[in-house]
């Protein structure tokens, strides 16, 4: 059963990982439903599989089996160029080391996912513009990325997350390396954003980060451990975990 | 994207510019070396055609095949002059002796070697003598058997400096002894390697004079002005066969058209032009290795980038793109470099040896071509390599 409300529906989904002779299975069967709109954690220790998940949410991998429609379309069969246009017109990420490119200014930085989806010159400054203002960013367009602080490092990357316009932002660890302070004014800028309808999927290992968010899901050995869910949600979501 | 991609790929290369100069070298210098290396072929072709060409390519040289069984009823004659320009097609002939001998310079400890030309008035025309003062040898020279001298501008100069040589005598040390020789006329000496080498003088005597001193009836050659180039061949065979008939002997004259000496030479350039490009090209081809290693260090660099890049969207073939148009950037720009190294190199040289480079329009257009193509030839591998490279282990490589 398919609510068209879910951003994002995984059903039993598996990763297994061939290391030499070893297989590692990284997930174990995961389904998890998100609706539009929500902002949600991930949990779990190193090896728990959640690093997994957002590279198969985010479409940098693709699933050994199950299905994950994002925003309806079936994306677990994509590879290759397909995969990457559905990351690039439909997923945001923000990293815990930002991941900007050092030779390019704040503004060819967010211009850059718009580069690669085609978007034309006047429209990619535009979009530029009112991303970087967005984040309050827009006296800073043409300083590189040494010139700017954490804060404003990691500012700039939401911004270039922002600019296709996608589905899901999912940010990795976003305040790990940044000071309290910093760290605040980035949750402020997510949750302006999620007000807004943005679907944000954050991992974190700080459960004072993870509490500012409405829904926390705990991963262990590959599968989601607990799900703080509201319960209606618990009860779709339960029929599809296997033990 | 492709305008994008070239404007990146500018602002990488441009932005690390001792690594782009470092690994454009091997480019510059290869093409700089082709392109010096054919425009100074070029020039010098250029240069001998045009001397062959003011000299006619109509014109025939006419003398004894020397190896063969030559009796002295074989050898030429003044006579012979009038039986070559008994031919039809024959517009002008001249007789030609040829001795050596040496030119005391003003310093009398000083001489020049010098070529001493019998010949007739004749000569002037065929031989196409840029005359600077004076006259060339004339009709009652030869009669009288004078010891009028032409000289070239060169020997005037050293053997008299700047006083007018006119009317003035020269010491011509030859094999029978030393002959005065009064200058008539001055024509201008032939240019080429005149700064490097010390080439022997020609100085113009009558040929009855020469002949005298030398104490001979016959000459070496003969010089022929013929008035329809299309049929050389069959003229040669006309001529060789009217000397035949009055020497009474076979096959023993040799009839050379001039223009298949200048195809001669032209061949011989041409070949070692072609040599030395193919040594050039080699160079390139290294070169090109090198773009391909200094590219697969960029690569291995810049694997965190990739890895961004692809996790915002870029596909392989945008990555490989990238760098693709990187290397031929970096071997276009190396190209352009070369060219305008090879054209000033080419200049240098050409002063040095007196030949006037020639750079012709294609070979420019194929050395950007060419450049380009290293670029890409060698710059596949590597773009190949960032554009597989898995975004997952690329954003995590430090």
């Amino acid at each position: 059963m398919l609510f068209s409300d879910f951003i994002i529906q995984i059903e039993d989904l598996t990763k297994i990982y061939s290391v030499g002779e070893i297989e590692v299975k990284a997930l174990r069967g995961v389904s998890l439903r998100v609706e539009k709109g929500e902002f949600i954690s991930i949990m779990g220790a190193s090896g728990s599989g959640k690093s997994t998940l957002m590279n198969v949410l985010g479409c940098l991998d693709s699933p050994t089996s199950g299905v994950y429609l994002l925003d309806g379309k079936d994306v677990s069969k994509l590879a290759g160029g397909s995969l990457a246009k559905a990351r690039n017109k439909q997923i945001g990420f923000v990293f815990q080391s930002f991941n900007l490119l050092p030779k390019l200014s704040a503004a060819a930085n967010v211009e850059l996912p718009m580069i690669y989806a085609g978007v034309g010159a006047k429209t990619r400054k535009r979009r530029t513009y009112a991303a970087l203002a967005k984040v309050g960013l827009e006296n800073r367009m043409n300083h590189k990325p040494n010139e700017l602080s954490g804060g404003q490092k990691q500012r700039v990357a939401i911004a270039r997350a922002l600019v296709n316009d996608p589905s899901i932002i999912l940010a990795d660890e976003p305040t790990g390396n940044l000071d309290s302070k910093s760290g605040n004014e980035i949750m402020e800028i997510f949750r302006e954003l999620n007000a807004e309808g943005a679907t944000i999927v954050m991992v974190t290992h700080e459960s004072s980060i993870a509490r500012q968010t409405e829904r926390i899901l705990s991963f262990k050995d590959g599968r989601i451990e607990n799900d703080s869910a509201r319960p209606l949600q618990q009860i779709f979501g339960i029929r599809g975990v296997r033990p | 994207m492709l305008a994008e991609s070239i404007a990146s790929a500018a602002s990488s290369v441009f932005g690390s510019k001792t690594r782009s100069i470092l690994t454009m070298l091997g480019i510059v210098i290869g093409i700089s070396s082709v392109i010096m290396i054919s425009s100074i072929g070029r020039g010098f072709q250029e240069s001998v055609n045009s001397q062959f060409a003011k000299m006619g390519a109509a014109s025939l040289q006419i003398t004894v095949k020397y190896d063969t069984d030559v009796t002295a009823k074989d050898l030429l004659n003044l006579d012979d002059v009038d039986i070559v320009s008994s031919h039809p097609r024959v517009k002008e002939a001249a007789p030609l002796l040829q001795s050596t001998g040496k030119i005391q310079l003003l310093n009398p400890e000083d001489y020049r070697e010098a070529y001493i030309l019998g010949c007739t008035g004749d000569l002037k025309s065929i031989q196409t003598l840029d005359m600077r003062q004076g006259r060339f040898l004339a009709g009652p020279d030869v009669s009288n058997s004078t010891s009028s001298a032409v000289i070239d501008s060169n020997l005037a100069q050293k053997a008299f400096g700047s006083a007018n040589p006119i009317g003035k005598t020269i010491q011509a040390s030859m094999w029978f002894g030393t002959a005065p020789l009064t200058v008539v006329g001055v024509y201008k000496s032939d240019e080429f390697g005149a700064n490097y080498f010390e080439l022997p003088s020609i100085i113009y005597v009558p040929i009855t004079t020469l002949m005298k001193m030398d104490n001979v009836s016959n000459i070496d050659a003969v010089y022929a002005n013929v008035d329809d180039r299309g049929s050389m061949e069959r003229i040669s065979l006309e001529i060789s066969k009217l000397l035949s008939l009055s020497h009474r002997n076979e096959d023993k004259y040799s009839v050379q058209n001039l223009l298949d000496q200048m195809d001669a030479v032209n061949t011989i350039v041409s070949d070692v032009t072609g040599f030395v490009s193919l040594i050039a090209a080699i160079s390139l081809f290294v070169g090109g290795i090198g773009v391909m290693n200094i590219m697969l260090v960029t690569v291995t660099e810049r694997t965190r980038e990739i890895g961004i890049r692809k996790s915002l969207g870029a596909t392989d073939w945008n990555i490989q793109l990238q760098f693709l148009v990187e290397a031929v950037i970096l071997t276009a720009t190396g190209g352009l470099i070369g060219i305008g190294a090879g054209i000033l190199g080419g200049t240098l040289l050409g002063s040095v040896i007196d030949v006037k480079p020639s750079a012709s329009i294609s070979n420019i257009l194929a050395a950007v071509l060419i450049a380009g193509a290293t670029g890409i030839a060698f710059g596949v591998y590597p773009a190949r390599k960032a554009a597989k490279l898995d975004p997952i282990e690329a954003l995590r490589y430090e």
